[in-house]
């Protein structure tokens, strides 16, 4: 693949990944329903709902892993991608990346919560957990965001063309 | 410690990262080589790979792999009716309602992806203890390294922690044995990104050869 095609290809994934953002945090990720009651929540709504109830260390955790995460990964590959071909802040960029690469995966978190919930949440009438479109998008801007990632490859922040010693 | 260059010559470094070329030299106790451009980690003294410890952690992956899988998770009980979950349940229910692709991902990151990750290490590390040059040591090493980036067993560890706090408000929610497998098996993917460097093994290899 070459630079041109790699850069491209995260452009339209990172662009895909803002789109898809806002339905994401918007509809509803799963309804819960205990006993009667009926609770649709966003990725937004389950962490006011532990931090409501006290827990909010646990809260900050989904906070940061599944709306802060997301939110920043888009950002700063934008950041990356509008200074692609620049020699601007090229340690900075190069910085940026390897900590969105390390902590990347935990927005992950919500999709496997998603997944424990409703394979507990299965006694009918008394509690069920079903899966809400917003689940597919959240899960779309994680791949959109990772996808991205794995693409632009570090050394094109030093090397636009590909080439290893242009930017020596 | 995955170092970030590859050996291309006796001499000189590659850094992975923005794939400009270092001398290579020898380091005393605990010094560190740095890349000049982008202050990657080059090389760290002492940091050589050991296919030992590496072979060691993928078979104890492999069967910790096997072992979450087979338990009970978790068991959720509201007005007595109980259900309990292994990670497989939640992939099947998700695709009983109609969201297969979040099922997929799911199934790839907790399950497929782990497995497949310690698989490849397991066979990189084997060739790298016997030092025989295994046929698709190369496809295998490159594998490993996508591989461990879906490997996600120690954020699914922490989703199941979540999910007892989440339960707990609805309901009486217990843990089960398979809880302390996917713990172990976070633990053990953790500490074999630390010790596996398939580069130093394939490295190791091209010098043997």
């Amino acid at each position: 693949m070459t630079a041109a095609t790699r850069l491209d290809l995260a452009r339209a994934l990172v662009i895909a990944g803002i789109i898809l953002y806002v339905p994401a945090n918007v509809l509803p990720v799963m309804t819960i329903t205990v006993t009667g009651d009926v609770e649709p929540l966003t990725v937004l709504g389950g962490v006011q709902e532990l931090y409501d109830s006290g827990l909010w260390p646990v809260a900050a955790v989904v906070f940061l892993a599944s709306i802060v995460v997301p939110f920043l990964k888009l950002v700063s590959l934008s950041w990356i991608l509008l200074l692609h071909g620049t020699p601007h802040l090229r340690p900075q960029r190069t910085a940026v990346y390897r900590i969105l690469h390390q902590i990347g995966t935990w927005s992950m978190i919500d999709v496997f919560l998603l997944a424990i919930l409703a394979a507990v949440g299965q006694l009918g009438v008394l509690a069920s957990v079903q899966a809400e479109p917003g689940g597919m998008f959240f899960a779309a801007v994680l791949l959109c965001t990772l996808f991205a990632a794995e693409i632009y490859k570090p050394s094109l922040i030093w090397n636009p063309d590909g080439d290893p010693q242009s930017a020596q | 410690m995955t170092s970030s260059f590859e050996e291309s010559d006796s001499r000189w470094l590659e850094c992975r990262l923005c794939r400009s070329s270092i001398c290579d030299r020898p380091l005393q106790r605990g010094e560190e080589l740095r890349c000049a451009r982008c202050s990657e980690l080059v090389k760290k003294a002492g940091g050589a790979a050991s296919p030992q410890a590496a072979l060691a952690l993928a078979i104890t992956g492999l069967l910790l792999v096997g072992l979450a899988n087979a338990f009970p998770i978790l068991s959720f009980d509201v007005a007595g009716n109980t259900q309990s979950n292994r990670i497989i349940t939640g992939v099947f229910a998700l695709r009983d309602q109609g969201y297969a692709p979040i099922a997929l991902l799911v199934f790839f990151c907790a399950i497929a992806a782990p497995a497949l990750h310690f698989a490849t290490v397991a066979y990189v590390a084997l060739a790298g203890c016997l030092r025989v040059m295994l046929p698709g040591l190369r496809r295998a090493a490159h594998a490993a390294e996508i591989l461990e980036s879906w490997s996600l067993a120690p954020v699914f560890a922490i989703a199941c922690v979540v999910a007892v706090v989440k339960l707990d408000m609805l309901g009486t929610v217990n843990w089960d044995s398979g809880i302390a497998w996917i713990a172990l098996l976070a633990l053990c993917s953790l500490s074999l990104a630390q010790v596996f460097d398939s580069e130093a093994i394939e490295a190791m290899m091209g010098e043997e050869a």
